[in-house]
């Protein structure tokens, strides 16, 4: 007797209420992250897409992006993202590294003698059923839902993500690594939360990248970092995906009392990047430094809207953020210094700095400072320009090319980020993906 | 504003949906533009305000110009020159044909 198999080909669903409804079906979730899917989905269904006029909107031109041209990831089918690469573990010893694909985690890993000592690091889908209090006591806590349409999507539609929880007084003495794979015209939408209790002290590099450089995808994350009270918490964002990709994301921190973040960002993948980054200082004397490295080509266009967020005193901010833009692509810096009332002795300092090596170039810097307090220091400062010609022609005359020349005027433009950054491993990932960046000129 | 311009036309819409001095935005090949029917020709300009990057398609018509809708820069519908400030550069003009009541346009590279 022969017997007929038939297989029944799965239904490809879209970013609508069908595709949400299986999503929730063939998840295993805690309910309450099921109940919060439901919300979040429910404001989604309810939004808008950014409104242009919006003032964190008004210079993204969204009317290229379809949500209709991608499928949510099934996260129960096997994933495969080629050969997307990865930067930043070049010559490092890590305790812990995970890695997605397509927003599913399919690696975790973590030295046992860390595990003992009470660490967690993993699957954000696993490590909330595995340890729920602790991720539900942070999860989305401060990223608002309703602050857009995509903060929704990602809230509701996330497949998986990272957790790293570090104990009271535990040092992570070498780095834990977390790789974010998409394939061309995939969808990753994962979430990143790191906690750490009161003196604690991790190093975290996060990068994400795609299989080639050309590739396209949608990319919706989110990320928290709650730093407790007398911890250090150094975080490295490496985004790296194709020249096609969207990015969307909402970044947040939280820093507690004695506590410091030294968070650096780099961007320099991804056709339009749309990222809303907030630091929030909530205990005395927390001290944040944010890097944030840029470098464009072709029609890049990528927005940075950030805010320090001074709610106690004795707090210091210090964002810099660097910009270099080649051919027509364009950078959208706004960065605003909040302080409270009664946040008093608070020091914040903002700079924004672009470097145009092309007449077509266009780089957008809006510093801003919203103050409540009377006893402050803030300040802040941009600066844009062209290359000095000159430069370039002082390189050519002792025989180098104009793109050595350019290379090496944009690493000397980096190099005040790059003090400031203490992994050597990092310093030299993110020279080598700026001289990637630099356009053949002769 | 110097240009290339690519070889084919191709559809953006069909004539009958212009109505005289009313511009419309159309995305034709993943790329955004503006028809306006103005003394019976159609023209056609990028649909991108040089001053700030957004778009002019929400804007209205101020005899040959197009306004933009944020700022009030002041764009030539027939040529795509900036009129008024704050823009200082020029939107692209496309080519138009009309073949019967369909509305070509040949994209010029930015």
């Amino acid at each position: 007797m022969t017997t007929a198999v038939v297989r029944k080909e799965k239904e490809t669903v879209g970013f609508d209420r069908a595709g949400f409804d299986q999503f929730i079906d063939r998840r295993i979730d805690p309910i309450w992250i099921t109940q919060s899917r439901k919300d979040a989905w429910a404001a989604f269904e309810t939004m808008g897409w950014p409104n242009p006029r919006d003032e964190n909107w008004l210079r993204s031109d969204l009317r290229g992006f379809k949500l209709s041209k991608y499928n949510p990831t099934d996260e129960t089918e096997p994933q495969s993202v080629g050969e997307a690469p990865v930067r930043l573990l070049e010559g490092v010893e890590v305790a812990g590294s995970i890695r997605s694909e397509n927003g599913v985690v399919t690696h975790e890993a973590l030295d046992p003698k860390y595990a003992a000592k009470g660490v967690v690091f993993g699957s954000l889908s696993r490590c909330a059923r595995d340890h729920g209090e602790l991720v539900k006591k942070h999860l989305h806590a401060q990223i608002n839902i309703q602050s857009d349409r995509f903060a929704a999507l990602q809230a509701a539609m996330w497949t998986d993500g990272y957790f790293l929880y570090v104990p009271k007084n535990v040092v992570i003495d070498k780095p834990l690594h977390i790789h974010a794979g998409m394939g061309d015209g995939s969808v990753d939408i994962s979430h990143a939360l790191v906690v750490l209790d009161e003196g604690a002290e991790a190093t975290v590099l996060y990068e994400s990248s795609s299989a080639t450089q050309d590739a396209g995808g949608f990319h919706c994350g989110g990320l928290e970092l709650v730093v407790g009270a007398r911890s250090n918490l150094r975080f490295v964002g490496l985004q790296d995906w194709g020249n096609d990709a969207w990015h969307f994301a909402h970044k947040r921190a939280s820093i507690g009392q004695d506590a410091n973040l030294q968070w650096t960002i780099a961007a320099v993948g991804s056709k339009f990047a749309q990222v809303d980054q907030q630091v929030a200082l909530i205990g005395k004397g927390a001290n944040s430094h944010v890097n944030g490295v840029l470098f464009t080509r072709d029609r890049q266009h990528l927005t940075y809207n950030t805010i320090q967020r001074h709610s106690a005193t004795h707090c210091t901010s210090d964002f810099l953020y660097k910009a270099v833009l080649q051919d027509r692509s364009r950078t959208v810096w706004r960065g605003m210094i909040k302080v409270d009332e009664g946040a008093d002795k608070t020091d914040g300092y903002q700079r924004n700095d672009n470097l145009l090596l092309s007449d077509n170039a266009r780089a957008d810097s809006i510093p801003g400072l919203e103050i409540k307090a009377d006893d402050v220091r803030c300040t802040h400062g941009s600066t844009s320009g062209r290359v000095d010609e000159e430069l370039i022609f002082y390189a050519r005359s002792r025989g180098f090319t104009r793109q050595e020349a350019i290379r090496m005027i944009v690493t000397g433009f980096f190099q005040q980020i790059f003090d400031r950054i203490s992994i050597e491993s990092v310093r030299e990932a993110l020279g080598a993906a700026i001289a990637r960046q630099v356009r053949q000129y002769d | 504003m110097t240009s290339k311009t690519s070889t084919s036309f191709v559809f953006a819409c069909k004539l009958s949906e212009l109505k005289p001095n009313i511009p419309v935005a159309r995305e034709v090949n993943d790329r955004f533009v503006v028809l306006t029917l103005l003394d019976g020709q159609v023209y056609c300009i990028e649909d991108i305000c040089t001053h700030d990057g957004g778009t002019l398609g929400d804007g209205e018509l101020d005899g040959n110009c197009l306004v933009c809708p944020r700022h009030g820069a002041k764009f030539d519908v027939r040529t795509g020159d900036a009129i008024c400030m704050p823009a200082t550069e020029g939107t692209l003009a496309h080519e138009v044909e009309v073949r019967g009541d369909d509305v070509f346009v040949q994209l010029k590279d930015n």
